[in-house]
């Protein structure tokens, strides 16, 4: 490991916090394989995980697990309840388990995911592997942030208009039925089929219970990203990555910059007659445009100069 | 930063009964804080490396098999090698007076028996938040 293990638990705590990464450690990053594994509440994720562990670990490769979890809606309190499933790695030197809540962020990650994806490739691990949430049909940002999506499922939630549907369905390279041992569940015989042009999604049936599958798995996940790498995919989904990355971070300053500029008295006006029905809605985003966003993002444009500069800003701002 | 309270919580040694835990890790999320439940038959060894890698400010030990002086007790040890500092630990469970006294003498900074709210537990936290 290039970083010591209190230095990186240290960095990752402010990175969840909304710190940027040291542009030096981003700089070394791109060398971890980040899988991402995904899919509904107790399908057997994180157990499935505990048994990736152990097999990557006996191949010498060492693993990052970030495991999310809900954060409360009325409360801002979280249950983090998937590291006790993998606790057994937990003095293993080349293992570090990290679990996140979400902190209001929908998606399935947390806002500071792909931050922190970096700050474990940059301290050396092998593998990072992002566990989501327990996630519905909508949430798909680990697509952002992984090379390999897995979507684990189990027997009998749902037939084939299920499987038919858009969004999480979508987005997985390996498809996983987990609890294979459940409900007579019977594998079909498909090996992942790998060409450098066309990847065949491979559809595994495991059961973390009993360890079956878990070698056929690790092995898809290999051919998948050696696929990605032949087919020059890799470098294109890195693209992406990095692209999704500046876009949410664009956003969200800029949304910073709305709800500050919308504090001015002009815009309080403005906001007033939108109630009283004086003004329509569009014809508000309109005048607000025009009139007062204009200034305040260019303004953060100055302050993006600098970050430390920017944090003085924000802390000032909230006085 | 005004980021949530983190708690660890946990059971040493052999033992299995951990609603009681499990009550206390809800509580504590319904008080607000991030609590990371790392669940039954833990080892010290695993618990502080927990602690550890998730950053924690306070560990509560649950045990209910008369394993606390020996388990708890090495818990101790292994933060002060690992030179933590500023991190609360508390205690639960069935745990006789004088255990409590020498638990405290240990570190330990409270001693939760049957009935506690979680209330106190939470107050307890909050006050020492650092």
């Amino acid at each position: 490991m290039k970083m010591h293990g209190n230095e990186l638990t240290k960095l990752v705590t402010r990175l969840e916090s909304g710190e940027p990464l040291p542009t030096a450690l981003y700089r070394r990053t791109g060398n971890a394989r980040i899988l991402g594994i995904t899919g509904p509440p107790g399908v057997g994720k994180s157990s499935l995980i505990d048994r990736l562990i152990d097999n990557l670990r006996r191949q010498d490769k060492t693993v990052a697990v970030i495991a999310i979890d809900p954060t409360s809606p009325t409360s801002g309190g979280a249950l983090l309840g998937d590291r006790l499933r993998m606790q057994r790695h937990s003095e293993d030197e080349g293992v570090y388990i990290r679990s996140l809540a979400t902190r209001h962020h929908h998606g399935g990650v947390t806002d500071s995911t792909p931050q922190i994806v970096h700050a474990l490739d940059a301290a050396g691990f092998d593998i990072v592997i992002v566990e989501t949430v327990g996630t519905g049909q909508d949430e798909v940002e680990v697509a952002e942030v992984a090379d390999t999506v897995v979507v684990v499922l189990m027997p009998e939630l749902g037939d084939e208009i299920q499987r038919a549907k858009s969004g999480l369905m979508e987005i997985a390279d390996v498809l996983v039925i987990n609890k294979a041992d459940l409900f007579n569940a019977r594998a079909p015989a498909t090996s992942p089929r790998y060409s450098a042009l066309k990847w065949e999604r491979p559809t595994i049936h495991t059961s973390a219970k009993s360890g079956e599958g878990i070698t056929t798995l690790c092995g898809a996940m290999d051919i998948h990203h050696a696929y990605l790498v032949h087919s020059g995919k890799l470098a294109k989904r890195r693209e992406r990555a990095a692209r999704a990355e500046v876009t949410r971070l664009l956003q969200s300053r800029l949304t910073a910059s709305i709800l500050r500029a919308l504090e001015e008295p002009q815009a309080q006006t403005i906001l007033t007659d939108v109630a009283k029905r004086k003004l329509d809605p569009h014809d508000a985003v309109e005048k607000l445009t025009k009139e007062i966003l204009g200034s305040h993002t260019r303004s953060s444009k100055h302050a993006a100069t600098s970050t430390r500069r920017q944090t003085t800003k924000r802390r000032k701002t909230r006085r | 930063m005004n980021r949530p309270l983190k708690v660890l919580i946990a059971k040493a040694g052999l033992d299995g009964h951990e609603r009681g835990a499990l009550v206390v890790a809800m509580g504590l999320r319904d008080a607000g804080m991030e609590v990371v439940y790392t669940g039954i038959r833990n080892t010290p060894e695993q618990i502080v490396a927990a602690a550890l890698q998730e950053d924690v400010d306070v560990i509560g030990l649950s045990s209910l098999s008369g394993g606390h002086m020996a388990q708890f007790k090495r818990v101790m040890e292994l933060l002060k090698k690992e030179k933590v500092s500023g991190l609360l630990v508390f205690a639960g469970g069935i745990i006789p007076d004088d255990d409590v006294k020498k638990l405290k003498k240990l570190g330990i900074k409270e001693v939760f028996g049957p009935g506690s709210s979680i209330a106190s537990i939470a107050e307890l936290i909050t006050k020492s938040r650092r």
